[in-house]
C-alpha cells in the first residue's frame, strides 16, 4: 500500500513540469557549488604545499646568522584544508590560514579569504554545503506543500480515502515519494562529488574519512527529512494549500536567514569577546607587568643569582652557558603564563558563544546542521583550535631550541661585547628545528563535540514526524 | 448491506440528522430524494466515515462504520456528484492505482482496460491523461474504480447531475447491470425521473428526517412528483 501511494506520489512528481525546471536549477547548483568547491579545494591544497614547502625552505637558507636573529627571522605555518572542505569550507574564510611563528610573539591567524573579497562574499561563498543547507528545504517545501491540501482541494482526498487507506499510510506513502523524487535530484550530484574527491587523493585524508562521509550524510538525511514531515504535517493541517505555503516558506526563511544572524548576534551580546585592538594591547600590557605583577626584568635577576648559585660563579663571565641566550629563552618563558591565560580567555569566550548558538539550534534545525556539518569537513572552530595549537607548540619548539644551542655554543663568549656578531649559525644548525607538522584533532574528539547537536536534530526529525502523524491523523476531508 | 441505525449527526446545534434508519440490501437501488440541506450527503458521508456520528450506528455488511472504518470502506465504492481523479495520470493510471489502494493488486493490464471497456470509455482515451477527460469521461471512471474494487455496496452521491442525457443514460444502465450482480446501491439524487426509472425503492427526506419511503414499482412518475412536492411544502 505505502509502495503504491509512493510510486504515483513520484511518477505525478516528474510529471509536473514545475517539478522539472525546479530540478534541473538545483542540479546546476549543486553541480556548480560541488565542481567549484573542489576546485578551490584543490587550488587551495596546491598553494598551501608550495607555500609551507617554500617557507620551509626559506627557513634552512635564510643565510648564516645568529641562532636568536633566526628564531626571530621566523616561519609561517599554513593550515592544510581536510578534503570534506570542499563540500563545507565553514569558517576558513574568515579564521585565517596562515600563522606566524617567531619569538616573543604569539600571532593570530591571519590571510583571510573575506577579507580580500568583495561585499558579495558576505553571502557565503557558493559551496555543496550551502546548497543542500538552504536550497534543499525550499525543494522538499515546494514538493510537499500541496501533498495533503492539494487533495483536499481538488477532491481526491475523499476518493483516496474513500478506498479504504489507513491515514498513516497515506503519510508514509507520500513521503517515500517526494523522498524519492529529491533523490533522484541530489543522488547524481553527490556522485560527481564523490568521484571528484576520489580523484583529490584520499590518501591525503587521513583515518576517519568514510565515517566522516557517513555521519555527514546521516546529519543531512535527518535535516532534509525533519523538512519533508513538517512539509508534510502543515499541509495537512493547513486550510489550504496557500496557507501551507506561506506557513512554509515563512519557517524556511525564519531558520535559514532570521536563526542564523540572530544566533550569532544574540551569542555576541551575551558573551561579549574583545576586539583585536583592545585584546592584543591588554597581552602587551600584560607581558609588562609580568603575570604576576612582578616585572621581568625583577625576575630575570632573580634567574641570574639562581644560574650563580647553581654553577658556584658570582659573574656573568664565569657562566658555563650563554647568558644572553639564557635570558633570552627567561623571557619568552615568562611570556608563556600570560599568553595562554588571554589566549584561552578568548577562546573560551568564543567557546561560550557556540555553545549558546548550538542551544538556540532547538529553535531552528539549520544551527545544529551547520556545526555537524562543519566540524566533520574539518573547517569548525575546533580544528582551528587545534591548528593555533599546534603552531604555538612548533614556535616554543622553535625558540628553545635557538636559544638553548646559542647557550650552549656561545658559553666562552660572556665576556665579549656585541658577542652575538661572533655566534653565527648555519643552515646545519637551523635543520634542528623540525619542520611544522599539522595534527588534526582526534576523530572521536571531534565527534564527541558534536553530540549535543546530533540530538537536536535527531529530536528536530521525531518532532516532525510526530507532528505530522498527529496532523493527519486530525485532518479534515472537507474545504473549509 | 447498508443499514443506519437511529443515525444521528449534529454541527454545533445544527441537526443534520435527526435519527435515521434505513436498509438497502443485495440488489436493492435505494435513492435518496430531498432539497439541498435534507441531510443525504450526510448520510452518505457517515457510511464513509468521513464524519463522526454523534449517535447511533452506519453499517455495512453489519460492521459498525465508526468502529472499524477500514474494514468497511473495503465494501464499499464512492461515487460523487464530481469523480476527482489524479490529472497528470491516465484513466488506466488512475484505475489501477485507486484498484491497489482498494486491496485487489491482482489484476493485469488486460483486466484493467476490460473494466474500462465495460464502462464505455474509449481505447484511446484511457491512456490519454485525466486532466483532457469531460465529466462524463471522469464518472465512467470512477464506476470502473468501482467495477474493479468489486464493492458489494455503492455510494452515489449525485452522480449523475451536469451529465448529458446519453452519459446519463449509459450510467444507469451500468447502475442496473451492478444491481443484477448484486450490489446494494445508495444514490442521493435529484433526478425524480431516473429516480423511478432505476431505482428499486425510493426515500424522501427533509431536515434531516426519512419522512416516506416507497417501492418504485408502486408509484407512477406523476404520483411520485406529486408525492414528493407535498413533503417539500
Amino acid at each position: 500500500m505505502i509502495i503504491t501511494i509512493a510510486r504515483k506520489e513520484f511518477s505525478e512528481i516528474v510529471r509536473d513540469g514545475r517539478f522539472r525546471w525546479m530540478a534541473a536549477l538545483m542540479m546546476l547548483l549543486l553541480l556548480t557549488a560541488m565542481l567549484s568547491g573542489w576546485q578551490r579545494f584543490s587550488h587551495y591544497a596546491a598553494i598551501q604545499a608550495a607555500a609551507q614547502g617554500s617557507t620551509n625552505q626559506q627557513w634552512l637558507e635564510q643565510g648564516d646568522k645568529n641562532p636568536h636573529s633566526a628564531a626571530h627571522y621566523g616561519n609561517y605555518a599554513f593550515k592544510p584544508l581536510r578534503p570534506l572542505a570542499f563540500f563545507d569550507n565553514g569558517i576558513t574564510s574568515y579564521a585565517g590560514t596562515a600563522v606566524f611563528m617567531e619569538a616573543h610573539k604569539q600571532n593570530f591567524a591571519i590571510a583571510r579569504p573575506a577579507s580580500d573579497s568583495s561585499a558579495i562574499a558576505r553571502f557565503g561563498e557558493l559551496n555543496g554545503a550551502m546548497i543542500l543547507q538552504l536550497l534543499l528545504p525550499l525543494l522538499i517545501i515546494f514538493l510537499g506543500f500541496t501533498a495533503f491540501a492539494g487533495e483536499r482541494e481538488s477532491g481526491t482526498l475523499r476518493q483516496l480515502m474513500s478506498m479504504g487507506v489507513s491515514r498513516g499510510s497515506l503519510l508514509w506513502g507520500k513521503a517515500a515519494g517526494i523522498a524519492a523524487a529529491v533523490l533522484v535530484v541530489v543522488l547524481p550530484c553527490l556522485a560527481v562529488a564523490a568521484v571528484a574527491l576520489a580523484a583529490t587523493g584520499l590518501e591525503t585524508a587521513g583515518g576517519g574519512i568514510g565515517t566522516r562521509i557517513a555521519l555527514v550524510a546521516a546529519a543531512y538525511l535527518a535535516y532534509a527529512a525533519a523538512f519533508l514531515f513538517l512539509s508534510l504535517a502543515v499541509s495537512a493541517w493547513a486550510g489550504s494549500s496557500r496557507v501551507a505555503l506561506m506557513v512554509l516558506v515563512g519557517f524556511w526563511a525564519f531558520t535559514a536567514f532570521l536563526m542564523p544572524k540572530t544566533a550569532a548576534e544574540v551569542s555576541r551580546l551575551a558573551v561579549p569577546s574583545p576586539a583585536f585592538g583592545s585584546f592584543m594591547a591588554d597581552m602587551k600590557a600584560h607581558q609588562q607587568r609580568g603575570i604576576d605583577g612582578v616585572s621581568p626584568r625583577v625576575r630575570l635577576a632573580e634567574y641570574r643569582d639562581e644560574l650563580f648559585r647553581q654553577y658556584g660563579v658570582a659573574r656573568i663571565a664565569d657562566l658555563p652557558v650563554y647568558w644572553t641566550a639564557m635570558s633570552m629563552q627567561k623571557l619568552e618563558e615568562l611570556d608563556h603564563p600570560v599568553f595562554e591565560q588571554h589566549y584561552n580567555s578568548v577562546r573560551e569566550q568564543y567557546a561560550a558563544q557556540l555553545r549558546l548558538q548550538d542551544r538556540l539550534g532547538l529553535l531552528a534545525p539549520l544551527l545544529p546542521l551547520r556545526s555537524i556539518s562543519m566540524a566533520l569537513s574539518g573547517t569548525d572552530l575546533i580544528e582551528h583550535n587545534k591548528f593555533m595549537a599546534d603552531t604555538e607548540v612548533f614556535r616554543r619548539n622553535m625558540v628553545v631550541k635557538m636559544n638553548s644551542y646559542l647557550s650552549k655554543a656561545a658559553a666562552n663568549l660572556n665576556a665579549v661585547n656585541d658577542a652575538t656578531n661572533y655566534m653565527i649559525a648555519n643552515e646545519e644548525v637551523f635543520a634542528i628545528v623540525p619542520p611544522f607538522r599539522y595534527e588534526p584533532p582526534a576523530l572521536g574528539m571531534v565527534i564527541a563535540s558534536q553530540a549535543g547537536n546530533f540530538a537536536r536534530l535527531a529530536g528536530w526529525l521525531v518532532a516532525a514526524i510526530v507532528l505530522a502523524l498527529v496532523a493527519v491523523r486530525r485532518m479534515s476531508l472537507e474545504r473549509n | 448491506m447498508l443499514e443506519a441505525i437511529e443515525l444521528k449527526k449534529s454541527y454545533g446545534s445544527h441537526e443534520a440528522l435527526k435519527g435515521l434508519n434505513l436498509r438497502v440490501g443485495a440488489g436493492d437501488i435505494y435513492c435518496l430524494l430531498g432539497a439541498n440541506g435534507a441531510g443525504k450527503t450526510t448520510t452518505i458521508n457517515l457510511f464513509l466515515n468521513f464524519v463522526t456520528p454523534t449517535s447511533g450506528e452506519a453499517r455495512v455488511n453489519g460492521i459498525d462504520a465508526n468502529a472499524d472504518p477500514l474494514q468497511t470502506k473495503r465494501y464499499l465504492a464512492y461515487i460523487p456528484e464530481q469523480v476527482m481523479l489524479y490529472g497528470n495520470l491516465s484513466g488506466l493510471e488512475n484505475l489501477e492505482y485507486f484498484a491497489r489502494l482498494g486491496g485487489h493488486d491482482g489484476y493485469s493490464a488486460d483486466d484493467y482496460r476490460g473494466f474500462l471497456q465495460r464502462v464505455g470509455l474509449q481505447e484511446d482515451a484511457a491512456a490519454r491523461r485525466v486532466k483532457t477527460y469531460s465529466k462524463g469521461m471522469r464518472q465512467k471512471v470512477g464506476v470502473a474504480i468501482a467495477l474493479a474494487k468489486q464493492a458489494r455496496a455503492l455510494l452515489l452521491d449525485e452522480p449523475t447531475s451536469g451529465l448529458d442525457p446519453k452519459a446519463s443514460n449509459e450510467f444507469s444502465e451500468l447502475l442496473l447491470q451492478l444491481k443484477g450482480e448484486g450490489a446494494a446501491i445508495l444514490m442521493a439524487t435529484h433526478d425524480l425521473f431516473r429516480a423511478k426509472e432505476t431505482g428499486t425503492r425510493i426515500g424522501i427526506m427533509r431536515s434531516g428526517r426519512l419522512v416516506q419511503e416507497l417501492s418504485t414499482d408502486e408509484v407512477s412518475h406523476a404520483d411520485l412528483e406529486r408525492i414528493y412536492l407535498e413533503h417539500m411544502r
